[in-house]
């Protein structure tokens, strides 16, 4: 226990409701350090910390040893991914995959490596992991056959911006069945709709999951300036011409002294 | 100090985005131009989408050109009537720019006709004012002075043709009104696409079709420029939603700093030179474009989302 308070009395609150809440009946509890991201102007990323709790439920308890697969995944929205493709002298956009429902942002950790905790089809039928993700694509004559190379860049590129973190971060066992996990999301990462779900596996078997939702939104000036400009685009663009003006006059006026 | 842009949803450094305006205002200030065919560029390579780069600098420029205007005012050297008539044509320009590019967005290609367009006109131009410099300094040196030509004859005969004359006492002509609407509708169309006040062209063409005096030329550019770019900025505001207010007040920050600065560096170097300088860049940025187009990418693939084109 004394190590736990070291680790700082911001956290005292999430773990001390950890413990009342340990008591209910799943065998598996799940509490973030803060379940709404509010984007601002100095927005550089954030890092929240999931923590949880396997024990006792009614069908059974879970003890020592175990392993934890955490698997965040962010608003899923409709995107492309476009091949460049040589056309006389230049590279221009060609064959294009359209994924209706493609997450932005999809982290998954675990205390080990993933190819030891369980076999492969135990990962695929829990859905973890990226190339267990079915991702449904918009059909068309030989996109079939265009899946996997654009799935791959799909995760290749937004591996690269910090959006897909697949076996990136680890989850830390704090013993006594507590464990915790730093999300880690950049600065780019899109707004929406986030669940983070957590899964228990014991000896190769998978045994219990549990999901705690996550907000990313944007808050005061970042949320007034996107919403204006959404709802009211034509009022935003006489407003943005007008502080032109403004500020050209100005610069005009002041720099000329 | 990190600052979160709402409309490109990005986050950047704020002294890196004022330090980008610094330099482009350092050398706009020192050439005497726009420097949105710098700033676009300069936005696109540091990692902002495209369609939003183009959007955000012409909110910039409308800006930009508004503090240049004031002095070239004041010395009565703005034909207004003239502006207007470039104003006309290219406001009709700017909404058909955007149209285009907005539909080719869509179908995942602006990237290509904004390349396109960079390469195409900035080489072209470039190399022409580049040879004309070159020219002038060799006839300095060699003490050529070429004939003077007679005020009468400055315009090509099927200029005199055209319908719908009109008298522009500033810029002492009387010519059709066709000429400053073509001009300005096709300075609109690459305002537009590039996200670029388009001076680099108008003002060549002022000189050379039109037959402007030199002294209203640059002033009527930039009077056409504040209204069409206005336009770009509304317009790519209703239609992509892709103008960054933030980023474009910052940018406008940097480059009013960074002209005082050139304007002095400026003076320094003469007429030629800086012509020759500025062409030379101009030449440079359209050849990094045509690389970029010609030699293989080092990732193939790109990825967007569809809900709000170009950004995430």
């Amino acid at each position: 226990m004394r190590a736990l308070f070291k680790i700082g009395k911001r956290w005292l609150w999430a773990i001390s409701a950890l413990f009342v809440i340990s008591f209910a009946s799943n065998a598996l509890v799940l509490d973030l350090s803060n379940r709404r991201i509010e984007i601002r102007y100095s927005f550089d990323g954030a890092d929240i910390i999931l923590f949880g709790t396997v024990g006792s439920s009614a069908e059974g308890s879970i003890n020592d040893p175990f392993d934890i697969v955490v698997v965040v995944r962010g608003p899923e929205e409709a995107t492309i991914v476009r091949r460049k493709e040589k056309l006389g002298f230049i590279w221009v956009n060609g064959s294009s995959l359209e994924f209706p429902a493609a997450p932005g942002y999809y982290a998954v950790a675990a205390n080990q490596p993933l190819a030891h905790i369980a076999g492969r089809d135990d990962l695929a039928a829990a859905g973890i992991g990226f190339e267990n993700l079915r991702l449904a694509y918009d059909a068309g004559p030989g996109k079939a056959t265009l899946l996997p190379e654009f799935k791959q860049a799909l995760f290749d590129l937004r591996t690269d911006q910090g959006l897909f973190r697949q076996e990136e971060d680890s989850v830390t066992m704090i013993g006594e069945g507590l464990f915790r996990m730093d999300v880690h999301l950049p600065a780019n990462v899109p707004v929406g709709e986030f669940q983070v779900d957590a899964f228990v596996f014991q000896d190769g078997v998978f045994k219990d999951r549990a999901r705690i939702p996550l907000v990313v939104d944007k808050e005061g000036f970042e949320r007034a300036v996107y919403n204006y400009a959404h709802d009211y685009p034509l009022f935003y663009g006489l407003t943005a011409v007008l502080i032109a003006l403004g500020a050209g006059w100005i610069a005009g006026v002041v720099g000329k002294k | 100090m990190t600052l979160y842009l709402p409309i490109a949803e990005l986050s950047m450094n704020i002294f890196f985005v004022i330090g980008m305006g610094a330099i482009v205002g350092f050398l706009s200030g020192m050439f005497g131009v726009g420097g949105g065919f710098l700033m676009t560029p300069i936005l696109i390579f540091s990692g902002v989408p495209p369609l939003i780069a183009v959007s955000t600098e012409s909110n910039e420029i409308t800006a930009a050109s508004v503090s240049g205007v004031i002095g070239h005012w004041r010395r009565n050297g703005v034909d207004v009537k003239m502006g207007g008539m470039l104003v006309a044509g290219g406001g009709l320009g700017a909404v058909l720019g955007v149209e285009v590019l907005s539909l080719l967005e869509s179908i995942g290609q602006s990237e290509l006709i904004i390349k396109l367009a960079y390469f195409f006109f900035l080489g072209t131009v470039g190399s022409l004012m580049f040879w004309e410099s070159m020219r002038s300094i060799y006839r300095q040196r060699t003490g050529y002075v070429p004939p003077p030509i007679n005020r009468e004859d400055r315009h090509k005969a099927w200029i005199h043709t055209l319908p719908f004359k009109m008298r522009f006492r500033k810029s002492r002509l009387y010519i059709s009104a066709l000429l400053p609407i073509g001009i300005g509708f096709v300075v609109g169309i690459l305002s537009g696409i590039m996200g670029v006040g388009g001076g680099f062209i108008m003002v060549p063409a002022m000189i050379y079709i039109l037959g402007m005096p030199t002294n209203v030329v640059v002033g009527t550019s930039l009077f056409q420029i504040i209204f069409v770019t206005a336009v770009v900025t509304i317009n790519q505001s209703v239609s992509n939603q892709s103008v960054d207010v933030l980023l474009a007040v910052l940018l406008l920050l940097g480059a009013v700093i960074g002209a005082q600065f050139g304007v002095r560096a400026g003076a320094k170097l003469k007429g030629e030179q800086l012509r020759g300088l500025l062409a030379l860049m101009v030449v440079l940025v359209g050849i990094k474009f045509g690389y970029d187009l010609v030699v293989e990418p080092t990732t193939l693939h790109s990825v967007a989302t569809v809900a709000n084109a170009g950004g995430h």
